[in-house]
């Protein structure tokens, strides 16, 4: 009696749903991501799902057309010094401009003492920061907006160096350059 | 409107496109969510391939990679959804 209640519910189930895919897609040999250990770029986050929540929780994240005038500090926002960040795999360098772009102090990892492989560290990025914001603190650069390209391990490093040397960081913009029609890369890494 | 006309009439129109303000001096955070909608974008995926040429066979196994990829990712999200139904017509399926 079961079993013929059963066949019954079976047909109508198997020609309603299709088949599923239920072998993985393969990793084949020259494709195996694993095998490549992934590189910290600062990019934590990246994958973070609840971005809607985070959005409705918030509000004035995003500059509109009024927040070149809002006052940070006293100082309209379009006229607030920059700090550049220009992150690399082998470098990290800091440059502190004024809103015109010229240029107040420049640091890198290089600079600050640290040779070859460690440069390219977060360890480095933020030490470097640090210092670096020491110095603009000296100048009377208290409030700055930060401007990072690149992607590197001193990405996330660099911008939380400055706000622990006592930099007050107002906004945090990328300006990675990104094109989608670039012009021929250089050849390919041979691992 | 005239956010949108800013945006066009600048090539590069800084401190107004990929830009996030800082909260509370939460400045993790601000990080976090630029990284997200970056990689949410596509942008992040777009500069990390194009930092080496990709030769053109390369393209076409990537490309069918992720087409089985996002194949079997569908699937495997009915499937789950299937098995996790509530009203089943046979509670519990072969225990009868």
């Amino acid at each position: 009696m079961l079993c013929a209640i059963r066949n019954s519910l079976r047909a109508p189930l198997a020609s309603v749903g299709r088949l599923f895919h239920t072998t993985p897609a393969q990793a084949t040999e020259k494709f195996d991501h694993k095998r490549i250990p992934q590189d910290d770029e600062g990019v934590q986050g990246e994958k973070l799902v609840d971005l809607d929540s985070v959005l409705k929780a918030k509000q004035n994240l995003f500059p509109t057309l009024e927040s070149d005038d809002l006052l940070f500090d006293g100082t309209p926002y379009k006229h607030l010094p920059v700090c550049n960040i220009r992150v690399s795999h082998n470098n990290t360098i800091f440059t502190l401009t004024d809103a015109a772009g010229v240029v107040k102090l420049l640091k890198s990892c290089g600079v600050e003492g640290f040779k070859n492989t460690k440069k390219g560290t977060n360890i480095a990025a933020q030490t470097t920061a640090i210092s670096l914001a020491m110095k603009a603190i000296d100048r009377g650069i208290k409030t700055v907006r930060v401007k990072v390209r690149g992607l590197g391990p001193g990405r996330l490093a660099a911008v939380k160096g400055l706000q622990m040397g006592g930099l007050d960081i107002v906004s945090v913009t990328d300006t990675t350059r990104v094109s989608w029609n670039p012009p021929r890369p250089r050849k390919a890494r041979r691992l | 409107m005239f956010i949108t006309a800013r945006l066009l009439a600048n090539r590069h129109p800084q401190f107004i496109a990929r830009t996030v303000f800082v909260q509370n001096n939460n400045v993790d955070d601000a990080c976090r969510l630029i990284n997200r909608i970056l990689g949410k974008e596509g942008i992040l995926e777009q500069y990390r391939l194009t930092r080496y040429y990709e030769k053109p066979f390369q393209t076409r196994r990537r490309v069918n990679h992720e087409r089985c990829k996002a194949i079997y990712n569908e699937d495997m999200e009915r499937k789950i959804k299937f098995v996790l139904r509530k009203n089943r017509h046979e509670p519990f399926p072969g225990c009868s």
